[in-house]
């Protein structure tokens, strides 16, 4: 196109599916890799942005991406099946072809991170986005840079865990990381932890000290975290998360995601908790 | 302006006395040619309710924002409002026991353009009066006349019902049927068209349309809590603007009210791009009137609609 | 810059040339009382008489519905194809508070991502602006920084004169308008048209029905985000999309698909309300802005603060369309001046 003296933001690039996971009834993890290697390499995502997904002749949804930036050579989206972009995403197979364009939005703060240790909570498919800022401190480059790691995550059932290998099996055998995982009502077979993550993380009772809390969930669970993370110690500052609101153009020009004068899609998706607290209560 | 005195007593008298718990009538608008819809919860702002021959809106669909309301809701209501009335409690949107009219006798509203064109727009209307030939209207800056022949609201020249046909209270005498225009006659006049130039003449208006949903969000017979218009799944019109989207979406929309559009004309009033949407409502009243016989829909309370009941006797020349 | 006058018959022939030479977006009286942007054929289809338009030109920049691509998928791949791009558009007889709509409008499809689509058509539309001869009832662009007589960011600026019309010309895109048919321009050699042009605008200013002050309300509403009166306002607004329809920096838009066989189709975008409930809810459900309190209250904020927070201008230019439009007399003069008395007295005092 002339005139335009970028790459045309509202056009996506072409890539495919490459692997669909099943994490629970209604989430799958999607593998995709951009058609062209060099948009593949020149694709640099930071662990907390977003992209936009297009299955084309449905329409586009905006999308977490929640493989690390460590992991090279694909990006990963878990989706839950809500509405119709994502239920026509969820009818695909590998090899079927979509479009992506991004990335999109602002990221977690790793750099000021660094030398600290993380509490991430999460609940259901809220794994999504924080997924991709613990793999990129697990990763072997990155390690060293980041202290202890703590990974509180619900669901309501065993079925509804996200990155059940993950949670159970990878990041529990990683250096100076636990996972404490619960799930909301007791059920045959599970030998884990009953309750709600708040409760949960009450029980834990993390020290704040020189840490950040990064949590993403359902509205109702991060309200209590977050009165629950008060209520230890942690200040506005220390505590992170990520928002998710309707989006169409990913670029601060649809006037769908403000919050305030702030766009969530340019500003965030990722805020403190002291930056939240600035804002108007419209989201 | 004894209707506007009688409105404000029997306003206070039922806010007083705890009968209603809001009242939903007409205040002075931002400039003399325009009302507002005024929503009366306190004894001390009854005040600020107003009748004069700008009270166009029909106020009636705003009942269905206050379904939740504890206490009554009254409502002020023209003739051409009442029939709104009556087609929300057949289709059960409002229980009939929730609500208290306010019927005023209205023997014809004043174009508010032309209210605009004479009249300072800060100025504020002291009273107002009609006589057979002209309204009367004084405000702070003199007395001003409007023969009733080029002033009178295009829509009140085939008024049906001067008096609304229900009410608790009636805050004026009622007036008798007069002689009027005959509603159809412009869609005789379309009628005798080629349907070339039918089809031509309703593709120019529907190109312009924007698509903004006014004339639905206004209309007292659309009640659907989601419209199939704001449905994604399944979409059964584009979003796109174009003139067979909006064909579709005027076509579905007119068929949709078939049978319940009380012809109070609030559609063709909002519409920012004039599309002449009484028009296009009243060829169907016209069918359904030809075809079934029947009053403009909300006149009786106790008739049902003839879409919306089955009787032996109905044609049946389509099956 | 240089200014020129021109003969009304000299006019004609100029538009007449222009419309042979480009496509030409001017006034149109469509109906009896709807004036519209169109494309015409010739000058006789213009109506320069107009005062606003019933809907903004902002749509020959932003149009309500635009095709961005074409898509093709196959079981081994997508294409993506570009839908065709505009020729060069003059956009003549805007006034200027449209001409306003306009500027305010270039900084949101700028910035880091480039719309293409809207900086395609910018670039290739030429604005000529024709000053106000009168002032209708529901005009405060004088409160909003501009004025019937102000054409800022315009290429040419018109104002009608005894016997023609006097051009002034604003930028070098302009001057070309003119140099290429010189012949049918005068050199206004004693600043002629400047002087009109300011006599007029002296004249206007004393016409407005109303003065709306502005000052201090982005301040108040920094510091205050629930106030009851956005209750008192929603009460009676009707939520349908009129007020940012016919919106000349209205600029909130939609993505949709269409294909009819879901392999091949075309992606648009079309104008989106943040008035409509669905706006912002959530496909599980959730809703940011679920009443229509919170909808009015975004739209206002966003003429009144956040266009100024992201931009630095008004996101609001005193065109009037919405008041006259709205069918609940929802006046965002009187919101203006309902939020000074809020601000002075803590809440509205009874009238």
């Amino acid at each position: 196109m002339t005139n335009c003296r970028s790459h045309n933001p509202l056009k996506p690039f072409p890539a495919t599916i490459i692997k669909v996971i099943d994490e629970t009834p209604d989430v799958k993890t999607f593998q995709m890799v951009f058609d062209n290697p060099e948009v593949m390499e020149n694709f640099k995502q930071k662990p907390g942005q977003v992209a936009q997904i297009s299955v084309f002749g449905v329409g586009e949804a905006t999308i977490s991406i929640t493989s690390s930036p460590t992991r090279k050579g694909l990006l990963e989206f878990s989706v839950k099946k809500v509405g119709m972009l994502t239920s026509a995403l969820h009818r695909l197979e590998p090899g079927c072809k979509v479009g992506i364009r991004g990335p999109y939005g602002n990221h977690f703060p790793y750099e000021k991170m660094k030398g600290k240790d993380l509490l991430f909570i999460g609940g259901g498919i809220g794994l999504a986005p924080l997924r991709a800022l613990i793999d990129f401190v697990l990763a072997e480059e990155n390690r060293k840079d980041y202290g202890n790691i703590e990974i509180i995550y619900g669901a309501r059932s065993v079925d509804d865990l996200c990155f059940k290998y993950d949670i159970l099996e990878r990041w529990p055998q990683m250096p100076g990381t636990k996972v404490y995982t619960t799930i909301d009502r007791a059920e045959q077979g599970w030998e884990g932890h009953v309750g709600f993550v708040p409760a949960y993380l009450e029980e834990i009772n993390p020290t704040p000290k020189n840490k950040y809390a990064i949590t993403c969930g359902p509205p109702i669970m991060i309200k209590f975290v977050l009165q629950a993370l008060e209520k230890m110690g942690f200040s506005d500052d220390q505590v992170i998360t990520t928002l998710e609101m309707k989006m169409k153009c990913g670029i601060g020009k649809c006037g769908r995601c403000n919050i305030g004068s702030k766009y969530v899609c340019l500003d965030g998706p990722v805020f403190y908790l002291s930056q939240l607290k600035q804002l108007p209560p419209e989201f | 302006m004894k209707v506007q005195e009688n409105l404000r007593d029997i306003a206070r008298k039922l806010l007083v006395n705890k009968e209603a718990t809001l009242v939903i009538g007409y205040a002075p608008g931002s400039e003399v040619s325009r009302v507002i819809p005024a929503f009366i919860r306190k004894e001390e702002e009854v005040d600020h309710l107003i009748w004069n021959p700008l009270c166009v809106n029909n106020l009636a669909k705003y009942l269905l924002d206050y379904n939740q309301e504890p206490g009554k809701v009254a409502v002020v209501v023209k003739g051409c409002d009442s029939r709104a009335i009556v087609r929300l409690i057949q289709d059960n949107q409002i229980p009939r026991e929730k609500i208290i009219i306010l019927g005023i006798p209205c023997p014809g509203l004043l174009d508010p353009e032309t209210v605009a064109s004479r009249l300072n727009p800060n100025t504020q209307i002291l009273s107002a009066s009609l006589n057979e030939q002209a309204f009367s209207i004084q405000t702070e800056e003199g007395i001003f006349t409007f023969s009733r022949n080029e002033s009178l609201l295009e829509k009140c020249r085939s008024c049906e019902h001067h008096t609304p046909v229900i009410a608790d209270f009636m805050l004026g005498e009622e007036i008798p049927p007069a002689n009027r225009v005959d509603p159809f006659e412009k869609v005789k006049k379309l009628e005798d068209l080629p349907v070339k130039d039918r089809s031509d003449y309703w593709d120019k208006q529907f190109q312009r349309c924007l698509r903004c949903y006014a004339c639905r969000n206004v209309c007292p017979a659309c009640t659907c809590r989601e419209c199939v218009f704001d449905q994604a799944e399944p979409c059964w019109i584009a979003k796109a603007n174009n003139l067979s989207e909006n064909t579709a979406f005027h076509l579905i929309r007119a068929f949709h009210v078939a049978g319940r559009c009380v012809d109070c004309g609030e559609c063709d009033r909002v519409c920012p791009v004039n599309i002449p949407l009484t028009l296009l409502n009243r060829k169907i009243l016209k069918d359904i009137k030809d075809l079934f016989n029947v009053p403009t829909p909300g006149t009786n309370l106790n008739e049902l609609p003839p879409l919306g009941s089955f009787t032996n006797s109905d044609p049946d020349e389509f099956m | 810059m240089n200014a020129y006058i021109i003969t009304r018959d000299n006019l004609r022939t100029w538009i007449d040339a222009l419309i042979r030479d480009y496509t030409l977006v001017a006034p149109v009286r469509e109906e009896e009382k709807v004036s519209l942007f169109k494309p015409v054929g010739s000058f006789t289809e213009i109506d320069l008489n107009y005062t606003n338009s019933t809907i903004s030109p902002k749509g020959w920049l932003f149009p309500q519905t635009e095709e961005m691509f074409f898509f093709f998928t196959s079981d081994n791949q997508v294409n993506l194809e570009d839908a065709c791009k505009p020729g060069t558009t003059i956009l003549f007889g805007l006034r200027p508070c449209d001409v306003k709509g306009i500027i305010a409008l270039d900084p949101v499809f700028n910035g880091t991502y480039q719309d293409c689509y809207y900086q395609m058509r910018r670039q290739n539309t030429i604005l000529v602006c024709l000053c106000c001869t009168r002032v209708e009832r529901h005009c405060f662009c004088n409160s909003m920084g501009g004025g019937p007589t102000n054409g800022e960011g315009a290429d040419l600026l018109l104002t009608e004169m005894e016997n023609g019309y006097g051009i002034e010309v604003l930028t070098s895109r302009g001057e070309e308008l003119v140099n290429k048919y010189h012949q049918l321009f005068a050199v206004d050699g004693d600043n002629r048209v400047s002087k009109t042009r300011d006599e007029m605008g002296k004249k206007l200013a004393s016409q407005f029905s109303r003065k709306v002050d502005i000052s201090g309300i982005k301040e108040f509403l920094d510091q205050h985000f629930e106030l009851p009166y956005w209750n008192e306002l929603a009460q009676r607004c009707l939520g349908c999309g009129i007020c940012t329809f016919i919106c000349p920096t209205c600029h909130c838009f939609d993505i949709f698909d269409q294909s009819p066989d879901g392999e091949s189709g075309v992606r648009s975008r079309c104008w989106d309300s943040c008035m409509f409930s669905h706006f912002t809810r959530m496909a599980g459900g959730h809703n940011p802005r679920p009443t229509k309190k919170e909808r009015i209250r975004n739209r206002f904020l966003h003429k009144l603060k956040y266009h100024r927070d992201r931009y630095n201008l008004d996101g609001c230019v005193g065109c009037g369309r919405c008041i006259n439009k709205c069918p609940v007399n929802i006046d965002i003069r009187q919101i203006i001046a309902d939020l000074q008395e809020v601000a002075r007295y803590d809440q509205l005092p009874l009238s």
